[in-house]
């Protein structure tokens, strides 16, 4: 507290007295204390002395609980000094005051004596301004008439010189005309338009009909030299600006003019179907690339020049005219791509296209140039990526069209002497269809990626998606075309004709067999391939994503064309082997079994069998490789020998064993027990000759065997089965052409052919077999007639 | 092939083709099957299932004095069941009853209720209607269906009414609509005829050729499953024969056999000669195939196998083949060689 009093003191010594005089003056002038500021709560007790709402009591009671005797003293002291002061300055206050009050007094007096003698001074100044105007009227009165007269001279002088310009008019004009000064003579003419429109028909009708002779000249040579072609495009432009002043009716001009464009554009179209013609006439490959150099350097490019400069001309000649002329330029860009379409319906190589596009980009780059308002670039960027597509779609389709005319040439040699190979020649020509087909195609569009074309160049990276689609969409349909040649798969309406007219049951039968193997070449030989060259230049791409077609993907191509080639296979496995089994059932249900006649000789069935088995094995031999699997196929190695030792064992004891039925009927099912072992029939199928030409062979034998089992037999109609199945192997073995094949073809026939005698032998009464030197005669005569039929 | 042996075996005598479910039998899973030999006494086997599902059981050894080529079980009778037999040259068929005290009895005796005496060509098959009493009986020869009307007590069968088929068409085969008591399909060789049989009249045909079976889907009205010798199985739906529903691969040789799941939808067990019983899982019904053509859509790679499972633990041909309709997850298989495989295909029911 003591501190604060002494601070308070050593600090503000002199600007408390400043403060408390202004304070107080301000409180004398300012009467309203509200707006006062209110002093801080911490001086509160000691600023408050100056405020209206100071309370003496209060300030008293804190002061003295405040301070202690020494501060009180000092307070005190202070206090006096400052009341002192107070007195003082409130005397000098009155003072200063009545002072002011005494000088005002004074100057009022002063002014009361000098404003007397001003009022006759005034009246005087009034008199003399009266008698100034008055003199001003009369002068004003005086010169009034003369001049109103100057001023209607002046008008006549002005109408007379107009009059004569209207009478000099026509010379005027004719003199513009001489010196082709338009521009003046148009502007003279509408100058003096208005005149004519007011007086033409009565004073000034000579120098009217004049002056018009000489406009319609004018508009004459105005249009001929807007039409003109050598004129300068300024020039031409002013004359439109001209004619447009002279009220000529400028639009149909322009619609002319326009018109005039668009015939040059037809011509320039027909230029194009020429070059197009030609291009497409000369599809020599050695010739495409140069045809393409010269022509449109000559012909076209120089009519599309034409067109440019006459489009700049016109835009200059018509400065409001652009949205027809983008119209017009655009139609130019549709009509050009739907050439190219028209080109690419009708199958074109892709040197051609890229010619026909290279033109187009040429004459749009040079359009764009005079026209950058079309965007005529975007806008046959659009166009193109349309047409290119179409051409990805459509060489697409061409290759699929090549690979089913590879495959469909078969039936077109239908002599026997071709047909021997007529499989082997459809499936090298669909291999190569396939291959290089595919390869050429890739090819043809690494062309158009290469190209550095600008369009192309844009277009890059749908290209590149467009060919990887192209080639997933295409196998997947070249997969359902196969499935639709092979007749597995109901065809749909439109294909309908392809598949029922054209080809023949025989030749159908072998198809599935090329289809097949074709299959297996497309999966392990073509796929990777093409992935490989499609990997190689065509990566990248993503230009958008894949929600409605598929990248190429080689993996699910080769997965889909392993399981149709599987498909195919079997299928032309079943369809054979269905031929055999509508032979064998019309066999079976025909003849009474049980009534059956004693065998007089092989039954004719067995020759339509051995010939069914033939086809096979002529198919077969033309399409699939020889396979490496003389015994790896059999489960048991000790096969062979055994079978042959069976069959031995066979005849043997059924020659001995006629009265013993009940025990070799238990011997027979446990001795076809003993060989089938997992009887080999139903591993896969390989695609080799002998897998095939197995399987079928046993498929063929399987169905023997369950038709016997359907039946029941008598002794001679088991003997008949007996000597036909005798005869079927005896065939075979002469089949064999390698030692090697021995154990292959035993395999083949002898069980099978085992199993059906057996299942013979327990669907008859009474099975005894035919006695082996008689089984023997009746193969041998029926082989020397078979061998005499062939020769 | 794939899987272990799992199947409970049980061997008879005898080659044989044919095995049944006793449906009627609703407190013991039991089969009855007939041998086929041309110069041996032939039986009939009633086999059931042990509580334990473990083993088989003969329950019965009946002789017959025929070789059997169909068998089947009367559908409200367990006693009662029909054969078709053949002596080699001439064919019968016949309603048996099992005697009441065989358990007791050394050498029990067949009781003949009824001959089907009208047939003079090769009989096929004896058709229950399959969905439960019904006094009628149709038998399938070459020629000719019979309607017969049973009567059990009286012990007589009566022909009710007969249709011959065109002399071009040898029937083959039949199946009897269990929707529709009036419905009866039957194979030849070039189509499939379905029959009413309150007028006896062909009221509509799949032009099919070589169908070796034909069965309904105990489930679904108006599907019928077909075996094809070569061309595997093909799932029809009966309002629209012209193509099926669906198409399954079949055997590798004739596919001889095929039958429904009385309970599972689309689980069908076909069996063939290449010595396998295949199990497929092949919903037919237009739901389902919308649904998996919306899985093919989303994943063309990962397309669903129908075939569930292929058993192929046999020696011979597959003639034979019956779910069990008690426990209709298990089935029984017979061999040509005289094999009766029980198996259960719970383990692939699970998977689903």
């Amino acid at each position: 507290m003591v501190e604060r009093e002494k601070t308070r003191n050593d600090d503000v010594p002199l600007d408390d007295k400043a403060k408390r005089m202004r304070d107080l003056l301000s409180s004398f002038y300012n009467p309203d204390h509200s707006s006062a500021p209110k002093p801080p709560s911490d001086y509160e007790n000691l600023d408050a002395i100056n405020s209206t709402s100071f309370d003496p009591d209060h300030y008293m009671n804190v002061l003295v609980q405040k301070s202690n005797l020494e501060g009180l003293l000092r307070r005190h002291v202070e206090m006096a000094a400052e009341i002192k002061n107070l007195d003082t300055d409130l005397q000098m206050l009155v003072y200063e005051n009545y002072n002011k009050f005494i000088s005002a007094t004074d100057a009022i007096k002063w002014m009361k004596s000098n404003i007397v003698g001003m009022q006759a001074n005034m009246e005087q100044l009034l008199d003399k301004i009266m008698s100034v105007q008055s003199r001003s009227d009369g002068v004003n009165t005086s010169l009034f008439e003369k001049r109103e007269h100057i001023e209607k001279l002046h008008r006549t002088r002005n109408l007379l010189r107009k009059v004569q310009f209207i009478y000099d008019l026509p010379a005027r004009l004719s003199k513009c005309i001489k010196s082709e000064a338009y521009a003046d003579a148009v502007k003279f003419y509408t100058g003096a338009m208005p005149i004519f429109k007011a007086y033409g028909d009565s004073s000034f009708q000579d120098c009217k009909r004049a002056s018009e002779e000489a406009i319609v000249i004018i508009v004459k040579n105005l249009q001929a030299k807007l039409f003109s072609d050598s004129e300068s495009i300024q020039a031409r432009a002013e004359a439109a600006v001209l004619l447009k002043q002279l009220d000529f009716p400028v639009d149909s001009l322009q619609a002319k003019l326009l018109e005039k464009l668009e015939q040059s554009l037809g011509d320039l179209q027909l230029k194009t179907v020429r070059i197009e013609n030609i291009l497409l006439e000369s599809n020599d490959p050695s010739k495409q690339g140069k045809a393409f150099e010269s022509i449109p350097s000559t012909g076209h490019e120089v009519s599309v020049h034409g067109f440019a400069e006459a489009i700049r001309a016109y835009r200059v000649i018509f400065p409001d005219s652009e949205s027809q002329l983008i119209k017009l330029a655009q139609n130019l860009v549709i009509k050009h791509f739907e050439m190219i379409e028209q080109c690419v319906k009708s199958r074109i190589s892709s040197a051609n296209f890229l010619g026909a596009l290279r033109t187009i980009w040429t004459d749009v780059l040079l359009m764009d140039e005079v026209l950058s308002e079309a965007a005529l670039p975007d806008f046959s960027l659009e166009a193109g990526q349309v047409t290119v597509k179409k051409y990805v779609a459509s060489t697409f389709t061409y290759l699929l069209q090549d690979i089913s005319d590879a495959l469909l040439k078969v039936k077109v040699s239908p002599n026997e002497a071709a047909e021997e190979h007529a499989l082997k020649l459809a499936l090298e020509a669909s291999k190569k269809a396939v291959l290089q087909g595919s390869m050429d195609l890739l090819l043809d569009f690494r062309q158009l990626l290469d190209d550095d074309l600008g369009l192309l160049v844009k277009l890059r990276e749908f290209i590149v998606d467009w060919v990887q689609e192209g080639f997933q969409d295409f196998f997947r349909a070249l997969d359902d075309r196969f499935l639709l040649l092979s007749g597995r798969k109901n065809p749909s309406s439109q294909d309908q004709v392809l598949s029922e007219g054209a080809l023949g049951e025989k030749v159908l039968v072998g198809i599935a067999l090329v289809l097949a193997q074709l299959s297996v070449f497309i999966e392990q030989t073509a796929t990777p391939r093409i992935s490989e060259e499609i990997a190689a230049s065509f990566s990248g791409g993503g230009a958008r994503d894949y929600e409605n077609g598929h990248a190429f993907a080689s993996g699910e191509i080769c997965q889909i064309f392993r399981s149709s080639a599987e498909k195919l296979l079997h299928h032309y496995i079943n369809m054979r082997t269905q031929r055999v089994s509508t032979l064998l059932r019309k066999r079976f249900t025909t003849p009474n079994w049980v009534k059956h006649k004693e065998p007089r000789e092989v039954h004719m069935f067995v020759d339509l069998f051995v010939q069914e088995l033939r086809a096979v094995q002529s198919e077969v031999k033309q399409i699939l490789p020889v396979g490496l699997m003389r015994k790896h196929h059999r489960s048991d190695s000790n096969g062979s020998t055994n079978s042959s030792r069976s069959n031995a064992l066979l005849d043997d004891r059924m020659s001995r064993s006629n009265t013993q039925k009940g025990r070799s009927q238990l011997l027979e099912t446990h001795l076809a027990k003993l060989f089938k072992q997992k009887v080999e029939i139903f591993t896969k199928v390989e695609y080799t000759q002998e897998s095939v030409e197995t399987t079928i062979v046993k498929l063929c034998l399987k169905s023997l065997q369950e038709f016997v089992r359907l039946k029941t037999f008598n002794r001679s109609g088991f003997q008949q089965i007996q000597l036909d199945v005798q005869f079927l192997r005896t065939i075979s073995r002469e089949n064999i052409e390698v030692e090697d094949a021995i154990d292959f073809y035993l395999t083949r026939y002898e069980l099978r052919s085992f199993h059906v005698i057996v299942a013979a032998s327990e669907r008859c009464f009474d099975p005894v077999p035919l006695e082996p030197p008689i089984l023997d005669k009746l193969v041998q005569v029926k082989l020397a007639r078979s061998k005499e039929q062939s020769k | 092939m794939q899987g272990g042996y799992s199947g409970i075996g049980y061997g008879l005598k005898y080659q044989s083709r044919c095995i049944s479910d006793v449906k009627a039998d609703t407190d013991h899973t039991s089969f009855i099957t007939g041998t086929l030999s041309l110069r041996e006494e032939n039986e009939v086997h009633l086999i059931r299932l042990s509580s334990g599902g473990t083993e088989l059981i003969c329950e019965g050894l009946f002789s017959h004095s025929n070789e059997i080529w169909d068998l089947a079980s009367c559908p409200f009778d367990q006693r009662i069941f029909s054969t078709v037999f053949s002596n080699g040259e001439s064919y019968g068929a016949a309603i048996w009853q099992i005697p009441e005290l065989y358990g007791q009895l050394n050498s029990p005796q067949l009781e003949r209720i009824a001959s089907l005496d009208e047939h003079v060509g090769k009989i096929s098959c004896v058709l229950w209607w399959p969905s439960g009493r019904h006094d009628k009986l149709i038998s399938i020869d070459d020629e000719n269906l019979f309607l017969w009307t049973l009567d059990c007590s009286k012990k007589a069968a009566q022909v009710q009414s007969k249709q011959s088929s065109s002399m071009l068409h040898y029937l083959s085969g039949g199946a009897w609509d269990p929707h529709d008591i009036n419905a009866v399909a039957t194979t030849c060789e070039s189509s499939v005829q379905f029959w009413d049989l309150r007028t006896m009249k062909k009221t509509n045909a799949i032009e099919r050729a070589h169908i070796r079976n034909a069965n309904y889907d105990m489930k679904n009205n108006h599907i019928l499953v077909t075996a094809e010798d070569e061309s595997g199985i093909h799932i029809w739906d009966i309002r629209k024969p012209k193509i099926p529903v669906k198409e399954l691969p079949g055997h590798t040789h004739w596919t001889w056999v095929v039958t429904c799941n009385p309970e599972y939808d689309g689980l069908i067990l076909s069996a063939g000669t290449d010595s396998t019983v295949n199990l497929w899982m092949a919903p037919a019904s237009a739901e389902d195939e919308a649904t998996s053509e919306r899985l093919i859509a989303e994943s063309p790679t990962q397309q669903a196998d129908p075939l569930l499972n292929s058993y192929g633990d046999y020696e011979d041909s597959v003639y034979g083949l019956a779910w069990s309709s008690r426990e209709p997850w298990i089935f029984a298989s017979l061999s040509y060689d005289g094999r009766v495989v029980v198996e259960s295909v719970k383990p692939f029911l699970s998977r689903k």
